[in-house]
């Protein structure tokens, strides 16, 4: 229930004067306000859960055992303390990015001013989709980023008040809540990326960025290096800006792990992608990084520990990862680089300007001291190394990835390598296995020895889908003759071995899907290269078209895929965004065959990211070991009712026609993923001849990878139109078998007036005319 | 308590599997269900046992035991391969959300199913599915037949340390569906 007070406040800051589109029902909402949202789309996809812990252990009541039917001492059962646990999670992730925000924004604002103008280019007039839809506000400025953002952190406090002791208790109603966060998630990612695209000049309005060196081979480990680790390029623009300025930038390589990485060469294309989270401790062990430069999220918290074992300094640049470190940040450079150099200190400095500084100076005076601790593990000495192990096989039962590493080193004692390198290549990078190990067998180290030293290619990040590009593919997103948008994004925690993602993202390329990257799938999507030496960058045309492969960039750009989900909404059907997020999202339900593939997904900012796909409408596939997140949103096709309304005649129709099936699905292998991802792009509004080419590809995937026709085809074949010419005779066979009749074709399925909403249908059928 | 193979699986709670290592009393469960069901999962395709492949053995059981198969992941084709249809083609996360609902009809629309045998699949992704039938299927048993103990079955082998072990307790077990 909206107060008065509330409502003028909420005018005062979208500027609700401005008429640049009508201000919708749900301007800057609470929980409440998109409740009745959420538990209509969880009425079909209802949570599933799959607790990970039996336990509730957050309040001195505890420990509470909540197996089954038990409930806690404070009331709650096992579903509430799941749907609690996820809303938590999510919460943690949106922070992460909206702290991000919080702070590059700020400190852009210090540098530019408040009133810095954010302008994309001439390729992009709706420069935040998501703002605009969310909180009704058109931003301008830097600061109106900055309201933005200080929205989305008054709401992270009622929910996570919620999470509290004697609070909520519903399960829906914490996916409610959690869905809301997500919602923000996005809000906040969005706002961080487009201050960091204007304040930083990172690439916009285009899709040709420049092609960067990926791989821990491209590093020129002659030369000072230093490695950038996190998310916020707020220091490692610095660096760069600091080595150009002292005409160094040929002189010093500047590299990265994770998403900073991707940051960095949207900034400079000199500098290289190491690779994903995966390979940050592989990579340190190498000792080539002489100064490791630390942000926020995703660093290993025993930096500093693996640092000192190579002989490699660490600056930690964030208020949010402060390690204990002593903060100089007002102390003059030259001290601090001494005491660096001679001392191997490790400091913090929250100044991005004399971090930069001391980096560089630290890393020239550093280098040819470490000359020799930048050797590599040979075969040899991996051999010799290898002979420790006594197969008590603690590694691998302590390997969350469940690898065979006892064994593998077992072969490695005698010579053969190939068991080693299989592990590798799907190692998720924890060091677990050195922890278990009572004989000390330095499995990272050894991993040098196997590990490829050649040089990748990665596209750098480009921001945006450019308005000019939805406008080309809107019709055919919608209408189904492109199959789908399908988005590889996450972190790199895979189930098997890191090309997974370069192969799946390659077959939907091949089949004229748009395919969009981000984060660390991103960069392992550079990491496989064909018979020509190619990676997926250099062979497939960057645009956001069919067979087209998009980078967007760091965790952060993942609003911009999401956000290209809307402006389909708003710029090819005219839907108007402005806080108008029951709508937009119904449509993107319905319309826009979209998915998201989060393979190797770790952290809770993953969580937070697919669950704000979800709330908008798009359904997230995700790897075997998302199942540790506990929730899915998943339907029953059989027996779920599929009815929605028909916006043309206003009447309820049963469909019987399950898409999407799923709004969040873990998958055990990469082939089921891929025919999942191909069943999920379809939507109730494909025309014909749209279901016609997404079913050729349903069914081709399902042939090749699993069998034989899907067993659950008739279920979305409407009319004998949608049946596609090359397999007719196989599936009218099979439909007969089937007992399949006639379902009812929409154009204008919608949600809305199926619940209890503010918003109307006349909204839907006046923007949806396309 | 058997602590389980991969400490990712580690129990937090208190309920956790029985452990069996005689085949006899893993048939005579079998044989008291009414409407079993065999899950098999793609780790099936790959484990050796011997020159065998698991799914194999799996396979074999499914025959002896008269037990109705879903194929989950791209685990279909081998088993069509190995001569027999599989009953239904669900993928994991899929069946299970149907085995939690008592009402629902089963693969072979009789009912829902009473005891659920799983063979093949990740451990941490067969524990967390496990945990889901422990929570929310109380109308169900589950029984495992991979070589790790799974603390979130009813039943679960334990860990074994030598292939021999598991082989000898699989070939038993085929042995003993094969004698009623």
């Amino acid at each position: 229930m909206e107060g008065t007070r509330r409502l003028e406040e909420i005018k005062k800051i979208i500027r609700a004067e401005e008429d640049w589109e009508p201000v919708g029902p749900t301007p800057m909402p609470h929980v409440p306000d998109l409740r009745n949202w959420d538990r209509r789309l969880l009425k079909t996809y209802k949570p599933f859960y799959a607790p990970f812990c039996d336990l509730c252990c957050l309040c001195t009541y505890g420990k509470c055992d909540l197996t089954g039917t038990n409930r806690g001492a404070c009331g709650i059962d096992i579903a509430g303390q799941q749907g609690r646990i996820v809303a938590l999670a999510c919460c943690i992730g949106m922070a992460c990015h909206t702290g991000h925000a919080a702070h590059i924004i700020e400190y852009l604002i210090e540098k530019l001013g408040e009133d810095y103008p954010i302008d994309l280019g001439p390729g992009v007039n709706v420069e935040c989709p998501h703002i605009r839809l969310v909180l009704g506000m058109k931003p301008r400025t830097l600061g109106d980023l900055k309201k933005a953002v200080e929205y989305a952190a008054s709401e992270l406090v009622h929910v996570l008040s919620s999470i509290h002791t004697g609070q909520e208790g519903d399960p829906v109603d914490y996916e409610s809540k959690a869905l809301h966060i997500g919602m923000l998630d996005h809000v906040g990612m969005e706002a961080a990326d487009v201050a960091q695209i204007v304040g930083f000049k990172f690439p916009t309005s285009k899709a040709d960025t420049p092609i960067v060196d990926l791989g821990w081979g491209a590093v020129d480990k002659e030369k000072p290096v230093i490695l950038v680790v996190g998310h916020n390029p707020a220091a490692s623009t610095e660096i760069i800006d600091y080595l150009r300025e002292q005409g160094l930038e040929d002189k010093v390589e500047v590299c990265g792990i994770c998403c900073t990485a991707l940051e960095t060469t949207r900034y400079s294309s000199k500098a290289k992608i190491v690779g994903p989270l995966s390979r940050q401790l592989f990579f340190i062990r190498t000792g080539i990084a002489d100064v490791i430069v630390a942000d926020e999220q995703c660093i290993r918290t025993d930096l500093t520990i693996e640092a000192e074992k190579v002989g490699s300094v660490v600056i930690a640049s964030s208020d949010k990862a402060c390690r204990g470190l002593e903060e100089v940040s007002d102390r003059p450079s030259d001290e601090i680089v001494k005491e660096m150099v001679e001392q191997r200190k490790h400091f913090l400095i929250l100044d991005h300007r004399k971090a930069a500084e001391v980096a560089v100076k630290v890393a020239l005076e550093l280098s040819p001291r470490r000359k020799d601790r930048k050797t590599l593990m040979t075969k040899e000495q991996a051999q010799e190394a290898a002979k420790a192990c006594k197969v008590c096989r603690n590694c691998e039962q302590a390997c969350p990835n469940l690898l065979p590493l006892a064994s593998a080193v077992q072969k490695a004692a005698q010579g053969d390598f190939e068991e080693l390198k299989w592990c590798f290549e799907r190692c998720i990078g924890c060091g677990k296995c050195e922890e278990a190990c009572n004989h000390g067998v330095p499995f990272q180290k050894m991993f040098q020895s196997v590990a490829s030293w050649e040089t990748w290619k990665c596209r750098a990040g480009r921001g945006p889908i450019m308005d000019t590009e939805i406008r080309k593919v809107g019709a055919p997103i919608v209408l189904g003759t492109i199959p789908g948008v399908v988005a590889f994004v996450g972190c790199s925690n895979f189930p098997e071995e890191i090309e997974e993602i370069a192969e799946m993202a390659e077959e939907f390329a091949k089949r004229k899907y748009i395919v969009v990257l981000s984060g660390c799938s991103a960069m392992v999507a550079g990491m496989k290269k064909d018979k020509d030496g190619l990676t997926i960058y250099e062979k497939y045309p960057p645009d956001f078209d069919a067979g087209g492969v998009v980078n967007v960039g760091s965790c952060v750009a993942n609003s911009h895929i999401t956000g290209a989900a809307i402006k389909i909404a708003n710029i090819f059907a005219n839907l108007p965004l402005r806080a108008n997020y029951e709508v937009i999202a119904d449509y993107v339900l319905n319309r826009v065959g979209a998915v998201g593939v989060a393979w190797g997904a770790m952290s809770q900012k993953a969580a937070s990211i697919a669950t704000g796909c979800n709330r908008l409408g798009i359904p997230v596939v995700l790897g075997p070991h998302s199942s540790k997140y506990r929730r899915q949103y998943l339907s029953r096709k059989e027996e779920d009712d599929w009815t929605v309304m028909d916006g043309r005649t206003q009447q309820l129709v049963n469909t019987q026609e399950p898409t999407p099936e799923h709004l969040c699905i873990v998958v055990e292998s990469k082939e089921r993923a891929m025919v999942t991802i191909a069943k999920l792009c379809m939507r109730k509004n494909d025309t014909p001849q749209g279901r016609q080419i997404k079913l050729t590809h349903y069914i081709d995937l399902h042939k090749k990878l699993i069998g034989g026709l899907p067993p659950d085809l008739h279920h979305f074949i409407r009319t004998e139109r949608d049946i596609p010419m090359f397999f007719k005779r196989e599936v009218m066979e099979f439909l007969k078998e089937k007992g399949w009749e006639k379902k009812p074709v929409l154009s204008l399925p919608t949600l809305i007036g199926t619940y209890k909403s503010k918003a109307k249908i006349e909204d839907v059928v006046g923007g949806a005319k396309k | 308590m058997t602590m389980p193979y991969h400490k990712v699986n580690v129990l937090t709670g208190f309920k956790s599997a029985a452990e069996m290592k005689d085949p006899k009393a893993l048939a005579k469960i079998i044989k008291r269900a009414e409407r079993p069901l065999l899950v098999i999962g793609p780790r099936a395709l790959n484990i050796k046992i011997g020159d065998k492949l698991f799914l194999e053995y799996l396979v074999e059981i499914a025959k002896a035991g008269n037990i109705p198969i879903c194929a989950t992941a791209h685990t279909k084709g081998k088993i069509e391969e190995l001569g027999l249809v599989p009953d239904s083609t669900y993928d994991i996360m899929e069946i299970l959300n149907h085995l939690k609902d008592p009402e629902w009809k089963g693969v072979k629309g009789e009912g829902n199913h009473d005891l659920v045998i799983f063979g093949g699949f990740r451990t941490d992704l067969g524990n967390q599915g496990l945990s889901t039938l422990k929570h929310f299927a109380p109308h169900l048993k589950t029984m495992t037949l991979c070589k790790f103990y799974y603390p979130h079955a009813t039943f679960s082998l334990p860990n074994f340390r030598k292939d021999e072990e598991w082989k000898a307790l699989l070939e038993g077990l085929i042995e003993e569906l094969k004698a009623s």
